[in-house]
């Protein structure tokens, strides 16, 4: 496949406006802002372009929720606050592509009849932020923001908003509370985003990669777009983020659908030692549940990975290999969502905690028999009971490993050690 | 603390919301990108202008993690622990730069030069072990490449 | 109005209610610790989870609106095993403070761990510790540990009183709540949040320690620190053991609470009149009769005194009469005062301060209304003392208490000098009593059943909630005893209620009126002083 989202990363000064025109840029945002917007949402709808951020939302149908006559201002916000473990895809696409990201944004809010475009972006990026920032600026001077945008009468604004430092701000309803000024804690639904979101106005939330797909889908039509991957549900190009131990993690890009192995030992360039074979796959980013290395014989998209019981998610497919303790693994994802609950609501903010106590003692050699069991019946009772997904998040994992990697975890209790060879340690 | 180059930023700022509290955060910003920190009066200050309660304040610059309440080292260095870069020898690197500065998580050295915390995923998973000194993210590491950088900075570099 | 139907019973309520909200009022106690009425939804404790048919998870009442036709179980198995795992989450941090917890008694973790927790724990890991006994404001003391982050006092703070002092800091398990120095919480309000705390982390200074509430007789009555007539709860401690060891001869108020009632305080009260109570106990009471030569008189002695001093100054009695004292007793004193002649009658002016736009009346006469219905609008004070200083008073009589007792003199010295003899009724001790003729003491106004009107015109009844001090009593049976004993007809009244039976006979705006009429909401009459 041609690359298509990553076919200007490595040119030259691949940020600057006038790169970015030259390999035709801006020719899609003309198109758009002479088509009626019904029409955009649903040549986007019928492309079967779903969410980038972890979802898989049908972004066209997500789109219509948008009331057709605003009544007041609208919103999109552009989901830049990427910090799913083993996700950077979207800094890529900011720090090396930001103006097919900015004319993703503004042919979007062209089409959900927005009056601003806010961009949040997580406040560790401080290098995509200066460069998003230069370019939004390049983008107001061409006066393809702002007033009156390429002479259709359409006005936009385009702001960007640095995060600092909260996971949670991923997520579209805290992203919104957060950008209001607020903590950020995610809000009960309904009312959802497109009803009443960011100030109480109709808003749309689109991640960074999903918006990064709009300018071709305009440009070159939905069948061109259903053509690539598997049609019709899991269509379109993808950036696979590949991490851990590999000979050549980064980021890939190919149709939806690229089986796992491939990425894995063609792109990936195979495990990093040839002595330690593949032992598991977390395929979505660490919310999503591990796969064992037999499981790994699977196409990454958005059904297939459903299919047997995980989720594309992110696209963060962290590998590990037979010197991974699973125990030590799963500790660490744990106090990933302790550390970064909002503390919100009952089951996560007590819950994640005491399942990264647990997980602490079996790893350090303190745990008991009960501890597995228990471990399942707290994941069981914080997921579905939150008011966010995060609760989800942090339990879908533990629940993966504990089941998947039992006798690990039994080990550890029975021996009070590591059982895996570069990790084993007695433990008092 | 105000000067009139600060408070005409915060009123751009200000500018680019329909509601002067949606500024908090960028405004956050500049206090710490100027003072270093974030202290009481800082906050009492943005309070005041933006129209929000001191403690609605606090809560904020207490929520986010980048949001520092004292001054950290001239040279912050956060690592990544996360899982990816966990795989890679974030632990190993982490232990390292501990024993090289003399100091645990979330300690400062005593001349204030050096400061070193555990963070989560930076999205540079692809580039594991890593971490982000101050603004600037340092990719691809090895100790020998950390030992050199901590040498360059001892000897004034930036 | 949508009908749905709750664990097999229909009910039909009004739309834009939620489950939560129908169950409630149809009297199915769905557990829950942030919701409160008063307050807009957090939907974070999840305590309130129920089944709804055609849901795949469970969803918060608190927050889900009703549909016609929705089939809700607020009872299966896995409502149980949501709540049982709820309480599980919020014990496993939670300090076993209970034996020095004031919560105790009417604590929902209480009430709750039992009704619906698994009885065991199976945490075996440290609990997070925090900061307890924190002061953070005048009267509100914080035990971080306790809080279960509800969320309902700073909701409180932001939407009832909008001063904002409180916040979360800090963010998921090391969640706290605060306040920043130098903004502690004193805004005129802030022991509500007490009120509304479901558990032990914010205690009243006030009430600290003092008295478990098991041992409290709570009575529903109404405030009177101020014009608005809060509705409240009263109580009174009767702990035995705990009164002998501190002391008391008489069971005495413990707290005051607010009671809730829509049309006048909401679910609200001010911190001034949830602490009024404490001047009933600091100034000086007066529970002893006494006439100006005889420190040691019966109260036979005294009111005899009283009687023989009106009865000569028939035609030249002047009355002052405090606007804190019962519909009933005004009317008493106004009956009395007509027998002997008639006379200026002067409502003491109890102003302070300002109103403001939530509970708060710069009118701290609890009364002020009833007193203009019962005397009359030309009652100024300045009226009463422009007669006396003509002379043509020879007796003056004053009822009830000021605002605050302690003050001095409550006539002018220009007015006292042409007076011969002042008679005080009241319950405490005036800055001038050396020079009254007579001091008999009657009730305070948590210690006579009786009716006062707030400034919109609402009756509503103040009740005995303990016996007054020494040989205190109702006003209005000082009245009749004077009356007695000058050989002057009065009403042969022998209980508040009767006396109420004669303000609806004379006084307009009670016509109609009884106990049951007024009952613990109180009656509208559409005539006030204004809003």
């Amino acid at each position: 496949m041609d690359r298509i989202l990553t076919a200007n990363v490595h040119k030259d000064r691949s940020f600057a406006l006038e790169v970015y025109e030259a390999g035709g840029g801006y020719q899609a945002l003309r198109k758009a802002v002479q088509t009626p917007p019904d029409d955009l949402q649903e040549i986007v709808k019928a492309s079967g372009l779903r969410g980038r951020g972890g979802a898989g939302f049908p972004t066209g149908v997500k789109w219509t929720f948008m009331p057709k006559q605003p009544q007041g201002p609208m919103y999109l916000v552009c989901n830049a606050d990427e910090s799913e473990p083993g996700t950077f895809k979207d800094r890529l696409i900011m720090e090396k592509d930001p103006h097919l990201l900015l004319e993703g944004c503004l042919i979007a809010s062209y089409a959900i009849r927005a009056s601003a475009c806010y961009v949040y972006i997580r406040g560790e990026f401080h290098h995509a932020a200066r460069v998003m920032e230069r370019a939004i600026a390049e983008v107001y001077a061409k006066g393809y923001a702002g007033r009156n945008i390429l002479g259709s009468g359409y006005d936009c604004e385009v702001v960007l908003h640095e995060g600092a430092g909260a996971y949670i701000c991923g997520e579209e309803t805290a992203l919104m509370t957060s950008l209001e000024g607020n903590r950020g804690y995610p809000r009960l639904k309904p009312p959802f985003p497109a009803q009443a979101g960011l100030w109480g106005r109709p808003t749309t939330i689109n991640n960074v990669e999903t918006l990064a797909n709009v300018p071709f889908i305009v440009e070159r039509g939905a069948e061109w777009y259903q053509s690539i991957g598997k049609a019709p549900k899991n269509t379109g190009p993808k950036l696979y983020c590949l991490s851990g131990h590999v000979k050549r993690p980064g980021v890939y890009e190919a149709p939806l659908g690229l089986p796992l192995k491939e990425l894995i030992y063609d792109l990936g360039g195979g495990m990093l030692h040839a002595d330690r074979p593949l032992k598991a796959v977390i395929p979505g980013g660490s919310s999503v549940p591990v796969l064992t290395a037999e499981e790994c014989v699977v196409d990454l998209d958005f059904d297939s990975l459903a299919a047997i019981g995980s989720m594309l998610g992110s696209a963060g497919i962290m590998v590990m290999d037979a010197s991974t303790c699973m125990v030590k693994a799963i500790e660490r994802i744990t106090h990933f969502y302790a550390h970064e609950s909002c503390g919100q609501c009952t089951p996560c903010r007590e819950g994640c905690g005491w399942l990264e106590r647990i997980l602490n003692r079996i790893e350090s050699g303190r745990g008991r028999q009960e501890d597995m069991d228990l471990l399942l019946d707290i994941a069981d009772n914080i997921q579905g009971q939150t008011i966010c997904p995060l609760g989800d998040a942090a339990a879908m994992p533990v629940r993966s490993f504990v089941k998947k990697f039992r006798p690990e975890f039994q080990a550890h209790v029975d021996r009070k050690a590591c059982t895996v060879s570069s990790h084993a340690q007695a433990h008092d | 603390m105000p000067d009139v180059e600060f408070e005409t930023r915060v009123d751009e700022i200000v500018a680019r919301y329909p509601q002067p509290k949606a500024a908090l955060l960028p405004v956050l910003w500049e206090v710490q990108r100027r003072k270093g920190y974030i202290d009481l009066d800082s906050e009492a200050w943005v309070a005041q202008r933006l129209g929000v309660s001191v403690a609605h304040v606090h809560g904020c610059v207490t929520f986010y993690t980048m949001y520092k309440q004292r001054p950290s080292g001239r040279h912050h260095i956060q690592v990544c622990t996360n899982l990816s870069c966990m795989l890679r020898g974030a632990d190993e690197l982490f232990e390292h730069l501990s024993r090289r500065l003399g100091i645990g998580a979330g300690e400062v050295t005593a001349d204030g030069e050096f400061s070193l915390i555990r963070v989560e995923c930076l999205g540079s998973c692809g580039t594991a072990p890593m971490f982000q000194l101050n603004d600037e993210f340092h990719e691809d590491l090895t100790l020998d490449k950390v030992d050199r950088l901590i040498d360059d900075l001892k000897a004034g570099g930036t | 109005m949508p009908k749905l139907t709750i664990d097999g019973r229909e009910i039909e309520v009004e739309a834009g209610r939620t489950v939560l909200q129908a169950a409630l009022s149809a009297g199915n106690e769905i557990p829950h610790y942030c919701y409160h009425p008063g307050l807009s939804i957090a939907g974070n404790c999840r305590m309130c989870l129920v089944e709804v048919e055609k849901a795949p998870k469970l969803l918060i009442a608190c927050d889900t609106r009703v549909q016609e036709g929705m089939v809700v179980h607020t009872d299966s198995e896995r409502v149980r095993g949501a709540r049982a795992s709820m309480m599980e989450f919020f014990l496993i941090n939670h300090p076993l403070d209970c034996p020095i917890c004031d919560q105790a008694g009417e604590c929902r973790l209480q009430e709750y761990a039992m009704e619906h927790g698994r009885g065991i724990s199976r945490y075996v890991e440290a609990k997070n510790a925090f900061e307890k006994a924190v002061d953070i404001g005048r009267h509100v003391m914080l035990d971080q540990e306790r809080c279960i982050q509800c969320s309902r006092c700073i909701r409180f703070c932001d939407e009832v009183t909008r001063t904002g002092e409180l916040a979360f800091f800090r963010r998921g398990e090391s969640t706290v709540i605060g306040v920043v120095p130098g903004k502690p919480l004193d805004n005129p309000y802030s022991g509500n949040v007490v009120d509304i705390c479901p558990v032990g982390a914010l205690t009243l200074k006030e009430f600290r320690f003092k008295t478990r509430v098991w041992y409290l007789q709570n009575t529903p009555s109404v405030c009177a620190a101020c014009s608005r007539g809060c509705n409240v709860f009263v109580g009174v401690g009767t702990q035995r053991l705990l009164m002998a060891t501190q002391g008391q001869q008489d069971e005495s108020i413990k707290r005051i609470v607010p009671r809730v009632n829509d049309v006048v305080n909401g679910h609200w009260m001010c911190d001034e009149g949830r602490l009024s109570y404490r001047r009933l106990y600091s100034g000086e009471r007066l529970v002893r009769a006494r006439t100006r030569d005889d420190d040691d008189a019966t109260w036979e002695d005294a009111v005899r005194t009283a009687a023989a001093i009106l009865k000569s100054a028939a035609g030249k009695v002047g009355l002052l009469i405090s606007p804190r004292l019962t519909s009933e007793d005004m009317l008493a004193w106004r009956l009395l005062l007509e027998r002997l002649g008639g006379g200026p009658v002067g409502v003491r002016r109890l102003v302070e301060g300002k109103d403001d736009d939530l509970l708060i009346r710069a009118d701290k006469g609890a009364n002020s209304q009833g007193a203009s219905w019962i005397f009359g609008d030309a009652t100024a004070e300045a009226d009463l003392f422009a007669a006396a200083r003509a002379g043509r008073l020879a007796t003056l009589v004053i009822v009830g208490d000021a605002l605050n007792p302690e003050d001095g003199p409550s006539v002018e010295a220009a007015a006292r000098e042409r007076i011969a003899s002042v008679i005080h009724v009241g319950p405490f001790v005036p800055g001038d009593a050396a020079s009254a003729a007579v001091l008999l003491p009657s009730a305070a106004w948590s210690e006579e059943d009786g009716t006062i009107v707030n400034f919109e015109g609402r009756i509503q009844r103040v009740r005995r909630c303990h016996l007054p001090r020494g040989e205190g009593r109702p006003g209005w049976r000082v009245a009749r005893d004077v009356a007695e004993a000058a050989r002057l007809e009065m009403p042969p009244w022998t209980s508040s209620a009767e006396v109420l039976a004669s303000l609806a006979e004379r006084v307009a705006e009670y016509e109609g009126l009884d106990l049951e009429s007024i009952g613990l909401l109180g009656a509208e009459t559409g005539v006030g002083l204004g809003a």
